[in-house]
Order: C-alpha cells, then sequence, then structure tokens
C-alpha cells in the first residue's frame, strides 16, 4: 500500500514537473508566463484520439499526439506572442489568456464540451505484483517517461549549442545575439521543448484518466504553475523540484488527511506555499538573471 | 571599413545622440572618448544593432547595416564587448567561448580556435571548467574579448574595457589591445580614460552631449588645448 502511494505520488510530481518546466522554459527566455500552455496538453489528448479513431497503432498515435502539441507550441508562438514581442509583461499575459480561451471555446464548439472516451490499451490499466506488492503499470510507465524526458532536456540544455545558447539567453538574450545566434531560433526552440512537454505530460495524464475534455488542460497546468513559482519562476532545477514536490504532498495528503479533512486539501498544499514563498520570496532554488542597471 | 552618417539615437524624448559622424578604417584603432552620457556606448549599441537609429546610417564594408538585428551584424563580422562585461555567469568558461564562434564557423574550426584564445589568454585555460560568474573583473573582462574573437570578428567595438578594473589589469587589457590591432583587427574603442585612450589609437573622435565637438589623429588632440583641459587635466 505505501509503496503504491509512493509511486502514485512520484508519477504525478513527474506530470506537474513536465509541465513546469515547459513553463519555466519559455518564461526563462521571453518572460511570458504561458496560461495558454493547459490547451496544449487538450490539444496533444484529442490528436491522440483521433488518431486512435483513424485507427493508427498506440504508438504512432502517441508519437503523432505529441508532435502536435509540440507543432502546436511553435504556431502558437509565430502568430500570437511573435507580434507582442518586446510587450510589457501583463500585454504579454493577456495575450496567452486570450488564446487560452479561445482553444477552449474552439475545443467546446468544435468537439464537444463532454468528455470523450479515448481507447487506452488494456495492459496500461494493468498492474503488476512482487511479493505483496502490487503496482499500477500507468504510473510506473509515467515515471519512466518523466525520468527519460527530464534526462534529455538535461543532456540538450547541456551538450548542444542551442541548449547551450537557451541557457545564456535566460540570463542575458541581447548578448546571445551579439554573439550571432538568432532571437528567432531560441524563442521557437524554447516554445517546440515546452509543446514537447506538454504533449508528454498529455500522454501521461490521458493515460491514467482515458478521457479527454476541452478543460483537461487547465487543472494540471495551474498546479504546474504553482509548482514553477515554488521551485522559482524561470529556473529550470526549480520547476522539477517544485513539480515533484507538490505531486508528492498532493498524494501524500491525500493518502493520510482524515475524511473530514479531506476537502481541504488544496487549502492546504496552497498554505504550505504562501509559507514556502514568506521564507524563500525567489522559491527553492531561483532563477540565475544578469543584474544590470 | 565603417562609417556612421548623421546618427541620431532617441530614448523616448532623450535625445542620447544628436549627431555622430565618424569613419573607421580598416586595422584602424579610434577612439571615441567624451564624459557620461555623451553618447559613446549609446553610438556603439546603434553600430551592433543594439540600439535602433532615429535617423542617420551605418555602414559597413560598404554595405547599409542600419537597422538590422544584432544578430545579422555579429554574421557580417562585427564584434560588441559590451559595458560590463556581460559574460554568462552560469555558465563555464568554456560554454561561453564555444558560443562566441558558434555561428560563425563549422565546429572543428570553432575548436580550433578556441585553442588559439586559450593561447591568448592563459588564464581562461586554467579556468576552462569555471563558471563565468566565478571569475574576477579583470579575468571576466579578458573572457569577454575572447567570447567577441571567438567568432573571427573584422571589426571590434569595445565598451569601457578598463572600468572598474585595477591599474596592472587595465595595462594588460591595453596590451592586448594593441596586439589585436598589430594582428590586423579593426577597433572602436569607446573608453573614459581619455589619456589611456590617446595612447593607444590612431585617430579619436570627442563626443559631447552626443555631438562630435573634436576630431583628429590622437597626437592633435593630446596636444590640443581643449581636451588636455576637459579630459586630460592638465
Amino acid at each position: 500500500m505505501i509503496a503504491q502511494q509512493i509511486i502514485n505520488a512520484v508519477s504525478l510530481g513527474g506530470v506537474y514537473a513536465l509541465l513546469a518546466l515547459g513553463l519555466a522554459i519559455v518564461f526563462s527566455i521571453v518572460g511570458l508566463i504561458n496560461f495558454a500552455h493547459g490547451e496544449l496538453m487538450t490539444l496533444s489528448g484529442y490528436a491522440l484520439l483521433a488518431s486512435l479513431v483513424l485507427g493508427f497503432p498506440f504508438p504512432v498515435a502517441v508519437l503523432v499526439a505529441v508532435s502536435c502539441g509540440a507543432l502546436a507550441a511553435v504556431a502558437m508562438e509565430r502568430i500570437a506572442f511573435r507580434p507582442m514581442r518586446g510587450a510589457s509583461v501583463t500585454s504579454l499575459l493577456l495575450t496567452s489568456f486570450a488564446v487560452s480561451s479561445l482553444l477552449k471555446v474552439v475545443f467546446q464548439n468544435g468537439i464537444s464540451a463532454r468528455p470523450q472516451a479515448v481507447a487506452m490499451p488494456g495492459w496500461m490499466t494493468g498492474a503488476f505484483s512482487f511479493g505483496d506488492f502490487t503496482i499500477g503499470v500507468g504510473p510506473s510507465i509515467s515515471i519512466v517517461v518523466s525520468a527519460l524526458a527530464l534526462i534529455a532536456l538535461e543532456v540538450f540544455l547541456r551538450r548542444s549549442v542551442t541548449g547551450t545558447a537557451m541557457r545564456a539567453a535566460a540570463e542575458d538574450f541581447d548578448v546571445v545575439r551579439l554573439m550571432g545566434i538568432p532571437a528567432s531560433r531560441i524563442i521557437a526552440t524554447a516554445f517546440l521543448l515546452s509543446g514537447l512537454l506538454a504533449g508528454l505530460a498529455a500522454m501521461l495524464w490521458v493515460a491514467q484518466r482515458a478521457s479527454v475534455d476541452p478543460l483537461m488542460g487547465f487543472t494540471p497546468v495551474l498546479k504546474a504553475f504553482i509548482a514553477a513559482v515554488v521551485g522559482g519562476l524561470g529556473s529550470l532545477p526549480g520547476a522539477v523540484a517544485g513539480g515533484f514536490l507538490l505531486g508528492i504532498i498532493e498524494v501524500l495528503l491525500q493518502a493520510t488527511l482524515p475524511g473530514a479533512i479531506a476537502p481541504y486539501r488544496d487549502a492546504i498544499v496552497l498554505s504550505g506555499v504562501i509559507a514556502v514563498l514568506l521564507v524563500r520570496p525567489q522559491g527553492l532554488i531561483p532563477a540565475v538573471r544578469a543584474q544590470r542597471s | 571599413m565603417l562609417s556612421v552618417e548623421a546618427l541620431k539615437i532617441r530614448y523616448g524624448e532623450v535625445e542620447a545622440v544628436r549627431r555622430v559622424d565618424l569613419t573607421v578604417g580598416s586595422g584602424e584603432i579610434i577612439a571615441l572618448v567624451g564624459a557620461n552620457g555623451a553618447g559613446k556606448s549609446s553610438t556603439l549599441g546603434a553600430v551592433a544593432g543594439l540600439v535602433p537609429a532615429a535617423s542617420g546610417k551605418v555602414v559597413f564594408d560598404g554595405v547599409d547595416i542600419t537597422g538590422l538585428a544584432p544578430e545579422a551584424i555579429a554574421r557580417k563580422g562585427v564584434a560588441l564587448v559590451p559595458e560590463g562585461r556581460r559574460i554568462f555567469a552560469s555558465l563555464t568558461v568554456a560554454d561561453n567561448l564555444r558560443l562566441g564562434g558558434a555561428v560563425h564557423q563549422p565546429a572543428a574550426e570553432a575548436r580550433l580556435r578556441e585553442e588559439e584564445m586559450l593561447e591568448l589568454f592563459p588564464i581562461l585555460r586554467r579556468y576552462h571548467r569555471v563558471k563565468g560568474g566565478n571569475l574576477s573583473g579583470g579575468e571576466q573582462q579578458m573572457l569577454a574579448i575572447a567570447r567577441a574573437l571567438m567568432g573571427k570578428p573584422r571589426m571590434i567595438l569595445l565598451d569601457e574595457p578598463s572600468l572598474g578594473l585595477a591599474p596592472q589589469l587595465i595595462d594588460t587589457v591595453f596590451d592586448l589591445i594593441a596586439e589585436l590591432r598589430r594582428k590586423g583587427l579593426t577597433i572602436l574603442l569607446v573608453e573614459q580614460n581619455v589619456a589611456l585612450a590617446l595612447e593607444i589609437a590612431d585617430r579619436a573622435v570627442v563626443l559631447a552631449n552626443g555631438e562630435v565637438v573634436l576630431s583628429g589623429t590622437a597626437k592633435e588632440l593630446a596636444s590640443s588645448d581643449l581636451v588636455r583641459q576637459a579630459y586630460l587635466g592638465a
């Protein structure tokens, strides 16, 4: 039972971490908190549904869905955010709200306001047991996928020139441009990565629920936003730490709170967030930014 | 090689640069001197594409580069070493250098270039794996110059390289600038330390309140009454 709860906690934390990381990558480069990030997730969910309905094999459908998330993120930047480049943080924030609302309405009116069932393969809902432990296949896959995605991202950011340039741009974008590295390449890559992470998170989210609805992305991305703030907005290690912390605390409270207090779980979690921010206003692992006059 | 014609720069209502004309010939060191707020850094910023020109023209190698993005100007072979160095503090010395040469040459060539830079700046070899933010001011200035040189620029714009450095370090930096010039690099140098700038430059341009008030060879300016009184304290 405890093992099962730990697996659930880490698996939920992993999804939050992927989403928080997507928000943090974009924020660190363009200073935008992309509230339409949740809709990237929803879109990937619908893409998975459509691919399965069209009869694609499951792995292909997942590939299509994740790619859709990544491409949608790049398109979002081109269409909505690029014309706003250099605008104030507030204008960018409002733009992202507008994109988010627009996409939600498109999903509701274009597809359906009601949840659509997604036919996940049977083995995903199974469980394997060794000794006294029974561990769900879904959460285990979720942990493995999150871990692999985090490692791959780390390698990309450390080893590749574009990744190194992205870390540098988070610190001082103008100087990166002085090195001859195009701003649009850095920004497009940031959105591509955030969309990729949102797509992966969507797969893990849908795998646990086997349905998609127009508001699917809202709650997890709100949680991811909280995780990113707790971790230190714009800090990538902070986003990962915040994501896991939030997931683990949620599941632990869920498992241990007595029935009468259980409805207050989110209130308790958010009080914890306030406490953390009072002690560390910059978050757990603050982002590095150039200090300039 | 570079000519700036009737450049005007505005920040909102404030005219930072009223009118600047200057030319830099191939292989020359031109010093751009003047008091704080005279418009020196803004002028360099406009040449590098970081600051938009309100009017006027910047021509590099016969091509009008006014209004081009900074990355496009960098690719044409103009490198700016910005004021305050602005090295990437969270990146290692190696990564700072790598970014400097990333888009200008194939990877193999960039590695050779990095080796040249480590020969030129032995201190950077010693701190190769150290984060830029942990270097001292002088070391960061070396790194900033080396990073700019990684892209094999034909012209380098230096903004206040002596600022905040100890006197011996200033000498080291200026010896280095002289050496770069001997190797054929064209240099536009912005400097508040006028005596030092006139020592190293071929020609100099004096800015005051966003306008050119005096220009000529470094020797002429060093002996001009205006410069001696206003900037050299004689």
